[in-house]
């Protein structure tokens, strides 16, 4: 029963989703090219972020605009004490250790959210300016979908200017590439790296008030799938490219969304199985991804 | 010089006393400690046999909690009651595995169950072990995922996210020990054998290795696949023991747990993955009546994790573990050229 | 303007340079000259501030610099072209370029700098938007070349520049040596294959296994029997 409504539907939602995805693959794939660090902890960051306007914003009763901009800065900082506290001393060291340690973080702060916010999920109810309805024959849609689009491009546009044109973002794309080169040119590479984190971290909090704003909940445990295929995406797009992050972000968006709204309803569950099913896919067979840079990911 | 190689007597010493040590706590401990003793043995093997795939063979694997959850599904499965099998919606055996009227006796149930587990390592190791470093930990981890995703399910066989609880309770004390002699011997042996030799050196240098004749694939697969064993083992043992069995709770914590335990304790011995175990569990049954009593539920996995970085940030070799065996694995100790 | 002395370089226990002394006076082209592993790239590391010395000290124009950081070296003018050229294989050629540039404070000399190595290498001119990786090998040393004088620098430490390249590339590029340093700027070369380098050079020293073994001009060294043994023809 395929119908045009329902694919234009869910595409669009899996879009959404890929805007996501994309935002928070952009973080990592910088950090990941610099320290080849698989940051679990990026995912707690969602989780933060979304916290962090929870409180301000609902409780606190600051209003949107200021909430999205505080959490920015809060998430920036929070990438930045990561950095700070625990991968500097780890820096240079293998891969593996690396990603243990961000698994230990990771799950530091989703217990430490569990613990000292709660347990229980809270209802993250849609901020009233963005929850208008609209109807057209073929979709069904509220501004929080515009703004999750609309804002999503903007950070990518703004991260691709960065990068490409302003000599900090280059030096960040030749660090990523070269660390040991990077520093002969004199480049101050703990700076390049704390502000990799500052950026990717500031993003993904952001990411977390998108999530709880669409989705209507926020946990302690939303971060950690969502932070791991944010690495699928990462994968997908191909390793070492900040361009292919972003495809990487919506091929996954899309996949995951299209996969489950169009096989038998019973496959549904089946949805974060085929997004691994999918990374092992591409690790197998095209471990450079769609647009990725040869990095030797097979021994 | 080499240090003399304990003799199988001295191992056999060790299982006397061990069995000694068994029969009078059963006899003189409370239900509540042989309780914790019981689970402190069931990840003890679930840390030496993890220690046999990420400590000797150096492979950072991630999906232990996966094949858990298969040798604890199997072996449910295969000895569940006959009378309650229609009540909970679970299928009878097939004709090849008994008929319809069959239930497994606890140890070929725990066996298959391992059995079962080693058959998925092999079938996902071939292609997953090829990976390098961390990219393999990251495909493991989607093993786990995956697993439990078919375990959420595939309702017919498995219940879904409901589970499967009234599971027999058949481990105790004894069981779980008689298991966790037999796996440290298999490791101890493999370790000190030929073949633990291969695959430290595979760890250690892939590229010599594979120079002296010794194909990757093969030694990687084995202990890949021994590992899973005795995992499908201890998710058996764990399975009857806490009587009920969900999705969730092998998921990728479960697998964390058991890190932790291994890097606490330290990955290049045998003894390392015991303490680990042991004092992990210690301390969660410590600080478990604080947590109820506060109510700050997540505090015993903060502290979990707190531990794993501050090992991870100064000891790395854990409490027992020997720096040179941590070394390539966690501390990356290539020569500068 | 550059002096070493008793130079000293560990990697962890293993002693990669060891009591290493050699000068460089302004205007000079230097040669290192040595085979693999003696220590050659070890000395331009630690000249460059990357690597900290175990022992002795270097002195830049007059000034001990042993504890300076490579920016601050760099921002007082020295440029290392590293081995295998050490290009942005992701970057363009212009944004390789400009990052020579990167410790230079933002004024507008550096885009009249970026116009004259155009001039110096009008390959790359003509290819400013190509990524870099996609280039032939000479012309990605010459890329390596432009990105190191971008910096401005006064002393310029070239590793291996010739490595692997074709004989008529390595003379134009040698050509492009001299006239660098005609221009102004000081030359430190390392080389392994002697023949080129002791072409251009005015004073040469050789190193082997970390130790420093002889130290001459080109014309003195050329016949030495030594220098023919440690090169095995090179």
């Amino acid at each position: 029963m395929f119908s045009w409504s329902y694919f234009l539907q869910q595409s669009m939602n899996g879009v959404i989703l890929g805007c996501i995805y994309a935002l928070l693959a952009l973080g990592m794939t910088v950090v990941y090219g610099i320290l080849r660090l698989i940051n679990f902890a990026h995912g707690a960051l969602i989780t933060i972020g979304a916290f962090f306007v929870y409180f301000i914003f609902f409780r606190a009763g600051i209003n949107l605009a200021a909430s999205l901009f505080l959490v920015l800065g809060f998430g920036g900082l929070m990438g930045l004490l990561l950095d700070a506290v625990a991968y500097r001393k780890l820096r240079g060291g293998p891969e593996v250790a690396l990603l243990i340690t961000s698994l230990g973080f990771y799950t530091f702060v989703e217990n430490f959210m569990k613990m000292v916010v709660s347990p229980q999920p809270y209802a993250f109810k849609t901020p009233a300016s963005l929850a208008v309805m609209y109807r057209t024959s073929l979709l069904t849609f509220r501004s929080i979908d515009i703004f999750i689009i609309v804002s999503s491009l903007l950070i990518m546009l703004a991260f691709n200017l960065f990068v490409k044109r302003t000599r900090m973002g280059i030096a960040m794309r030749a660090t990523a590439e070269n660390l040991e080169v990077a520093r002969f040119m004199g480049i101050e590479v703990n700076r390049v790296i704390s502000l990799a984190f500052v950026l990717g971290s500031a993003i993904a909090a952001f990411t977390g008030f998108l999530w709880g704003a669409k989705y209507g909940q926020i946990s302690y445990d939303m971060g950690f799938l969502t932070g791991v295929k944010a690495f699928v995406a990462v994968v997908v797009g191909g390793v070492g490219s900040i361009p292919g992050a972003m495809v990487g972000g919506f091929v996954l968006g899309l996949a995951e969304i299209l996969s489950t709204a169009f096989l038998p309803t019973r496959f549904a569950e089946y949805r974060d199985g085929i997004v691994f099913g999918i990374l092992i896919l591409v690790l197998l067979l095209r471990p450079a991804g769609l647009m990725g840079v040869k990095e030797e990911v097979r021994v | 010089m080499r240090k003399r190689i304990p003799t199988e007597w001295y191992f056999l010493l060790w299982g006397v006393l061990l069995f000694l040590g068994v029969f009078l706590a059963n006899q003189f401990l409370n239900r509540y400690l042989l309780y914790i003793l019981v689970l402190m043995g069931i990840y003890s093997i679930a840390t030496v046999s993890l220690n046999l795939t990420n400590g000797y063979a150096g492979l950072f694997s991630l999906g232990h909690a996966a094949f858990m959850a298969i040798g604890a599904y199997t072996s449910t499965l295969l000895t569940f009651p006959l009378s309650l099998r229609e009540a909970y919606e679970l299928p009878m055996l097939p004709t090849f595995l008994g008929g319809p009227d069959a239930v497994w006796p606890f140890f070929p149930a725990l066996c298959m169950g391992g059995l079962l587990a080693s058959l998925a390592a092999l079938l996902i190791g071939a292609p997953v072990l090829r990976l390098r470093g961390h990219y393999l930990s990251v495909a493991s981890l989607g093993f786990v995922v995956i697993i439990t995703t078919f375990a959420k399910t595939m309702k017919s066989i498995t219940r879904g996210p409901m589970g499967i609880s009234a599971i027999p309770s058949y481990t105790n004390i004894y069981w779980t020990y008689l298991w966790l002699f037999i796996t440290v011997y298999v490791v101890w042996r493999l370790v000190n054998s030929r073949f633990g030799r291969a695959i430290m050196a595979l760890r250690e240098d892939e590229t010599a290795a594979q120079v002296l004749g010794i194909y990757p694939m093969k030694y990687k697969l084995f202990s890949f696949v021994v590992g899973a064993f005795f995992a499908g083992v201890a998710g058996g043992l764990y399975a009857h023991f806490t009587k009920a069995i969900r999705p969730f709770e092998f998921s990728f914590f479960l697998t964390f747990q058991i890190v932790v335990m291994l890097i606490l304790g330290g990955m290049g011995t045998i003894g390392g993955p015991i303490v680990g175990a042991v004092s992990l569990l210690a301390l969660r049954y410590v600080l478990k009546p604080l947590e109820e009593h506060f109510k700050i539920y997540g505090l015993i996995e903060i502290i979990y994790a707190v531990l794993l970085i501050v090992v991870m940030l100064f000891k790395p070799e854990g409490l027992v573990g020997r720096r040179k065996d941590t070394r390539r694995v966690l501390l990356g100790g290539k020569s500068h050229g | 303007m550059l002096n070493i002395e008793h130079l000293t370089v560990k990697y962890g226990v293993i002693p990669a340079v060891m009591d290493v002394s050699l000068r460089v006076e302004k205007g000079q082209i230097v040669t290192i000259l040595g085979a693999n592993g003696a220590g050659k790239t070890t000395t331009l590391k630690a000249i460059m501030g990357v690597l900290r010395p175990a022992g002795g000290r270097i002195y830049y124009q007059g000034m001990e610099v042993t504890a300076v950081s490579p920016v601050q070296r760099v921002r007082q003018g020295i440029a290392l072209v590293p081995e295998g050229r050490g290009i942005f294989n992701r970057l363009t050629v212009e944004e390789n370029l400009l990052l020579g540039a990167y410790c230079r404070p933002k004024n507008d000399a550096v885009k009249k700098d970026l116009e004259e190595v155009y001039t110096l290498f009008p390959r790359l001119a003509e290819r400013k938007k190509q990524v870099a990786g996609t280039l032939s090998g000479g012309e990605q040393q010459m890329l390596a070349l432009g990105r190191g004088l971008m910096s401005k620098p006064k002393l310029l430490l070239l590793d291996e520049p010739s490595l692997g390249l074709a004989p008529l590339i390595v003379r134009e590029l040698y050509a492009l040596i001299t006239k660098i340093r005609e221009q102004g700027v000081t030359i430190l070369l390392v080389e392994q294959s002697a023949a080129v380098a002791l072409g251009v050079a005015d004073y040469a020293y050789v190193l082997e296994s970390g130790n420093l073994k002889l130290s001459g001009k080109p014309e003195e060294l050329k016949s030495l029997e030594d220098v023919k043994r440690i090169y095995l023809g090179g």
